[in-house]
């Protein structure tokens, strides 16, 4: 059956190795408040567009674009509930534009708790999270007529995104929304930077909620995953180094990493 | 630790061990097949979501539903949505019911050609438990003639004038319904020689010949029946509705990117900083380097152009990528552990 087998010892032992750093992280930053994480502007400007939609006195609007139940939606849900309770602070209505059931049944409740924590629960209104469509193009043209009909101050789009990100990038520059642009995938990341004040890249989106929140348990993992990706650059080189002295000294006979990799168990078929 | 979050916790972390263990584990280790009811669970997870379907459809009709009744504000949209979701739904029906029809009726055939082969097969091997060889043909022949007959019936009653005369789809179905008559004839012949007397061995050959015979109708037959489908009012309505409306929305909003790629290109490439002039020579070459113009410019801007996308562009995909995907890991360890912040742990939340 397709999907089986598909971790020899050595990829077991670099997950430990990688999971490793993540818990002993999370300890130390239980005991200690000071870690620290470098600026981060595109979160720094979470506030600032926060600010500007209460003084406008237009919605802020979150979308997570067609992310599906991931881990980056769990991390995108970390920064939606800061958004949320600037929002509640601010009593700024927050606009979700939802592309998924699923999404939309979490993301409701998060928000629900990011009002709840700043004692605004009679503010928050359910009817501010809008299902648009779960087809891609139904839900930019449902974005768009949102966001232009509510004219957005600040517009933040963290996730997973795909050829409608210029689409909905562009409906919140013509209204003049300041924002935020996040995505884990380098395509979408061009669009944003062109058409977004901000761009956080990559990683930089797992990292804006511990950066916003300071809690142990995200700056552990943030530490944690930061250490963990130390070692891959490190057997990154060393790999390089190996090959490069394979091929230059062919007699020297070292052993590949990627052959350690592909060592099996010895056992089942 | 109120007793719906350790609920929810071991749930997760039951559902992260069972999804861990089957990509790692090979099929069978140590003689055990792991993986024999994996296929059986999958299926249960797509009843789950069907069934979440058959949810939303009573929730859509109750949320729009009462929004029509008590003419609440936007009524009219809720409207619109029912009714095409209403009138998808019945097209989309007739549609399977038209296709589902026309697989039917060749599958019918498909079996009479394979008991045609079974009769021959089951005498050879001393199959207990079952009619008599003799007795098996004269029901196979009663069975074709019914379907010859049905078939000729069918066949006198189209209206393939429906399709144009003269087209190109015309003259095809003319070919097939010329070919389900030969290939009528060539089953009528065929069952004709069947061996039906009591007593009687079957004969191989007639059989074969039979189930043959009956497999070329049923290719025929349904080249002729989809092609005749394909011009029926359902389809021509769910045509018109999912390609001629839905794709073709669809489309509309894709081809606004283009236009919204060149905004945002020319925000991006104006000349305001190191960076942005990086960008703007780095497109340039990219977009000289692509294009015949720039090959009569320089020879070497294809390379130039090779160069950029292959070797830093690529470097910077593959480190976000990496990047993400470590991140991305240990976000999920953590989900599957519940080893939640404190924003999302809170009792009762």
């Amino acid at each position: 059956m397709a999907g089986f087998e598909n971790a020899t010892p050595a990829v077991l032992v670099i997950m430990a190795l990688m999971i490793g750093p993540v818990l002993f992280y999370i300890r130390v930053a239980r005991r200690r408040h000071d870690l620290y994480v470098r600026r981060l502007a595109g979160v720094d400007a979470i506030d600032e567009a926060a600010g500007r939609a209460a003084e406008l006195g237009r919605p802020l609007s979150f979308c997570t674009g067609i992310t599906n139940v991931s881990p980056v939606l769990y991390a995108c849900l970390g920064v939606l509930y800061y958004v949320g309770r600037k929002a509640a602070q601010y009593r700024s209505r927050l606009l979700l534009p939802q592309n998924t059931p699923e999404v939309m049944a979490i993301a409701e409740d998060v928000l629900r708790d990011a009002y709840r924590a700043e004692g605004r629960s009679a503010q928050f209104d359910p009817r501010n999270i809008v299902f648009l469509s779960e087809e891609q193009f139904a839900f930019a043209a449902g974005y768009i007529g949102l966001v232009q009909r509510e004219r957005v101050a600040g517009a933040f789009l963290f996730g997973h995104f795909a050829a409608e990100s210029l689409i909905l990038a562009e409906a919140g520059q013509q209204v003049g929304a300041m924002q935020v642009g996040a995505s884990v995938s380098p395509e979408q990341v061009a669009f944003f930077i062109a058409a977004c004040d901000y761009t956080l890249i990559g990683e930089e989106l797992f990292a804006a909620s511990a950066y916003l929140t300071r809690e142990p348990i995200q700056l552990g993992s943030l530490y944690g995953q930061d250490r963990a990706k130390l070692f891959l650059f490190l057997m990154i080189v060393a790999g390089v180094g190996i090959a490069t002295l394979n091929s230059v000294w062919p007699d020297l006979g070292l052993t590949n990493l990627d052959t350690l990799m592909h060592l099996g168990w010895g056992f089942g078929s | 630790m109120n007793f719906r979050s350790r609920l929810i916790k071991l749930v997760t972390f039951l559902g992260g061990i069972y999804f861990f263990l089957e990509f790692v584990l090979p099929g069978t280790v140590f003689g055990v097949k792991v993986d024999a009811y994996h296929d059986q669970i999958s299926n249960g997870f797509i009843t789950v979501a069907a069934m979440a379907a058959g949810l939303g459809l009573i929730n859509l009709l109750m949320q729009h539903g009462s929004r029509i009744v008590f003419r609440r504000r936007d009524w009219i949209y809720s409207l619109a949505l029912l009714t095409g979701l209403a009138v998808m739904i019945a097209v989309t029906l007739q549609d399977w019911r038209g296709t589902g029809r026309v697989a039917d009726e060749v599958a019918g055939i498909s079996r009479l050609a394979d008991f045609a082969e079974r009769i021959t097969s089951d005498h050879e091997d001393g199959t207990e438990g079952v009619l008599p060889a003799a007795a098996r043909n004269r029901a196979l022949r009663e069975a074709a003639d019914r379907l010859l007959t049905r078939i000729e019936d069918e066949s006198g009653a189209l209206d393939l004038d429906r399709l144009g005369r003269g087209s190109i789809d015309h003259t095809l179905a003319r070919g097939y319904l010329a070919d389900a008559g030969n290939g009528a004839a060539a089953v009528r012949a065929a069952v004709a020689e069947l061996a039906v007397t009591d007593g009687e061995a079957p004969d191989p050959a007639a059989n074969a010949a039979v189930a043959g015979a009956l497999r070329g109708l049923a290719e025929s037959w349904r080249n002729l029946r989809n092609l005749e489908y394909e011009h029926s009012t359902p389809k021509h309505v769910y045509r018109l509705l999912f390609e001629g409306l839905f794709v073709a929305l669809g489309s509309a909003m894709f081809s606004l990117l283009g236009f919204y790629i060149a905004a945002a290109a020319y925000r991006a490439f104006r000349v305001r900083s190191a960076e942005s002039s990086l960008m703007m020579i780095a497109a340039v070459l990219v977009m000289l380097g692509q294009i015949p113009f720039g090959v009569w410019i320089w020879s070497g801007l294809p390379d130039v152009r090779l160069w950029l996308l292959e070797v830093p562009n690529s470097a910077a995909f593959r480190a976000i990528t990496f990047g993400a995907g470590v991140a991305g890991l240990v976000m999920a360890f953590r989900m599957w552990f519940s080893i939640e912040s404190e924003s999302f742990d809170r009792e009762g939340g």
